[in-house]
């Protein structure tokens, strides 16, 4: 574990079935005290399942799950100082707001007069405090995931864990949220463990992201980390926007240089478990990818689409049968047009190149 | 001022009164005609004797100032309801006590009692069938409702026989223990369908919360379906409450309900059917079903999870 750091939450070998669908298949990860840790990946990888493992809801087939040290494998639920918020909101429909934030205190036998500090404390720091006396139904989709929020933080929850909680709002509001959960996990300190399908989501608030493929972690890492040294195909092509060119390859008899579609390549670190004629995979960031400067070694193509986006434009050039995203700012965008040659420069050593049968990197 | 669905908590989108005249006054109309027969028994319970089965019908207590012409109007009276309870049985003799009074008691009795227990142990197997599902769950819930899709007549004849011989013929016990199972059926089936609605990530966050599974169940389960609570236990007390195979066949003396008694009262002595002793205590009969059902409508009409989870 980096810097000593305890790890809060350890999970090791941890499988899970439902009937004949595996969940969860021989999971392992660690998460450091106080670091905000996202599990990324699309839908039904397992992301939930694993959340629900670590708060306790689930029981695992085999593996051991620790918190802080100690095995909570098979304890209950209580007395691991987890709380959840749910995709759904999951509030009480039937308790009032205050009433909602109240709940886990009464659960915890805390004395009424500290209850209520508590709570107001929590709605005061979430804006809720003109909303304590109404029910859940009657307020608007940002307020209850604050709700939501504020019914897990007023705990104060060694870890918190968040499953997908801005996927059920509107795009203004969960930049917001995306900035106010960053600030209450600054001002907290608590340990959070954070789902979400959101490649932006993932990249802008995760410490640290482990990307989840059919119930295991393919690669964990840092944001930079994951963008820059990505393990495998899976990750390159989730990580990103746009997203990585992807061109067949075949490893050059020298076991060095690499035959593409756009020509030989010659990276400056050789592979050194390249084996000469081996089928291969590259893999190219669209910002990787820039008009060529005169004497550069350039790749003659047409201008193929345009997508302005604002201050940067995705560029699609045709060369040959290939067809890549790059990206051009604004400023250089605006004179070309769909159909004009354009000659493009990839510097061989930006390319990620990965084994074509197993989608590894090759190293 | 708060309109009702504000009220209610609900969403604007369904407010009151929204229709326009012309279909609330088709409804208004088609209401009428469902209520008539009631009305006719109610007005019945109020007229003298010889004005109940008149030509042309007696129609209205008041002549409305003068509009309704007098042959239509009848002269309200209360004596048919002190009839129901003391009455001259024996012509010349002194009015004597018909027992109704323990009828209605017997009645309020036998029927709440057996719909409150059947909601009690309806609501935890329902709970259970619905949260704790068992291998072949359907089957069993299948086998729970076979009770109630024979006719009733089918069915008494075998109760009868253990009845009898068990000796639980014409003891509250007995007839409570019966309705008791009657009502569980349908209990089950309503309550496990209002169970089935909640959102079980709710009942996840209070297990996180730190809530015992008795907790979960007492403090937010069960809050939740309290609209489902109050529409069964309405439904299972008209059903139970106007029972009459049952009763006539199981209940004794003693533990006789108003249905058969009823029955009993306005048909005996060869003298022809008390048109207006029947309208009364059909009337008094009316009563306490229809303040419960009353008192609980806004129960029945509200729905308590509405708009709480997104899915």
């Amino acid at each position: 574990m980096a810097e000593g750091v305890k790890p809060a939450v350890r999970l090791s070998g941890i499988a899970k079935s439902y009937g004949k669908v595996r969940a969860l298949e021989n999971l392992s990860f660690d998460v450091a005290a106080g670091r905000f840790f996202v599990l990324f990946g699309p839908s039904s990888v397992g992301k939930t399942t694993t959340l629900r493992t670590i708060a306790g809801l689930v029981k695992p087939d085999s593996g051991r799950l620790e918190i802080d040290g100690k095995d909570f494998t098979n304890e209950p639920i209580a007395g691991r100082g987890v709380s959840m918020v749910f995709q759904s909101f999951a509030l009480y429909p039937h308790l009032t707001v205050f009433e909602n934030l109240a709940y886990p205190l009464r659960e915890e036998k805390v004395s009424s007069a500290e209850i209520t500090k508590r709570v107001n404390e929590t709605a005061a720091m979430l804006k809720l405090t003109h909303r304590l006396e109404r029910k859940p139904n009657t307020l608007s989709g940002g307020e209850q995931q604050r709700v939501a929020l504020g019914r897990s933080l007023v705990r104060h929850p060694k870890i918190l864990l968040l499953d997908e909680p801005l996927t059920n709002l509107d795009a203004k509001l969960r930049h917001d949220m995306r900035a106010e959960l960053k600030r209450l996990h600054r001002q907290f300190g608590m340990t959070i463990v954070y789902a979400t399908p959101d490649e932006l989501e993932a990249l802008s608030m995760g410490e640290e992201i482990a990307v989840m493929r059919d119930g295991a972690v393919v690669q964990r890492g840092t944001p930079e980390e994951l963008y820059e040294r990505p393990a495998n195909t899976y990750v390159a092509g989730k990580i990103g926007s746009p997203h990585m060119n992807m061109l067949k390859a075949k490893v050059g008899k020298d076991a060095k240089t690499f035959e593409t579609p756009l020509g030989k390549m010659s990276p400056k670190v050789p592979r050194k478990t390249a084996a000469a004629g081996e089928a291969a995979i590259i893999g190219i960031r669209p910002s990787d990818i820039r008009l060529a400067a005169k004497g550069e070694k350039a790749i003659a193509s047409k201008i193929h689409l345009l997508e302005p986006l604002g201050d940067i434009t995705i560029v699609s050039v045709e060369t040959g049968k290939e067809v890549l995203r790059m990206v051009l700012p604004e400023a250089k965008a605006t004179s070309i047009k769909v159909g004009d040659p354009a000659s493009i420069y990839i510097d061989p050593n930006d390319i990620h190149i990965f084994r074509a049968a197993s989608g590894q990197v090759m190293t | 001022m708060a309109t009702l669905a504000e009220k209610f908590g609900l969403r604007k989108a369904s407010g009151v009164g929204e229709a326009g005249w012309g279909h609330t006054l088709i409804v208004a109309l088609v209401s009428l005609i469902y209520f008539l027969p009631v009305l006719m028994i109610i007005f019945t319970a109020f007229k003298p004797s010889a004005q109940a089965l008149s030509v042309p019908p007696t129609l209205s207590p008041t002549s409305l100032f003068g509009l309704i012409p007098d042959q239509f109007v009848f002269t309200p009276t209360l004596e048919n309801f002190g009839q129901v309870f003391n009455r001259v049985m024996v012509s010349g003799s002194a009015a004597e006590p018909t027992g109704f009074d323990v009828f209605f008691f017997n009645s309020f009795f036998i029927s709440s009692v057996s719909v409150l227990l059947a909601l009690v142990i309806g609501t935890l197997a329902s709970y259970g069938f619905s949260r704790y599902p068992l291998k072949g769950n359907d089957t069993y819930l299948f086998i729970i409702l076979t009770t109630r899709m024979l006719p009733a007549i089918v069915v008494i004849i075998p109760i009868i026989l253990m009845f009898r011989t068990v000796g639980l013929s014409g003891s509250y016990l007995g007839i409570i223990m019966l309705y008791t199972a009657f009502n569980l059926a349908f209990t089950i089936w309503m309550m496990k369908s209002f169970f089935d609605e909640l959102s079980y990530d709710v009942e996840d966050a209070a297990r996180i919360d730190g809530s015992s599974e008795i907790k979960v169940f007492m403090k937010i389960c069960l809050p939740q379906v309290v609209a489902g609570l109050a529409a069964t236990f309405v439904f299972g007390l008209i059903l139970t409450w106007n029972e009459f195979l049952f009763a006539l066949l199981l209940t004794g003396v003693d533990t006789r309900t108003v249905p058969v008694a009823m029955n009993q009262a306005v048909s005996s002595g060869g003298r022809g059917t008390d048109w207006t002793l029947l309208a009364s205590i059909e009337t008094l009969f009316l009563i306490p079903v229809f303040l419960v059902t009353f008192f609980l409508q806004n129960h029945l009409l509200r729905g308590v999870t509405f708009g709480t989870v997104k899915r």
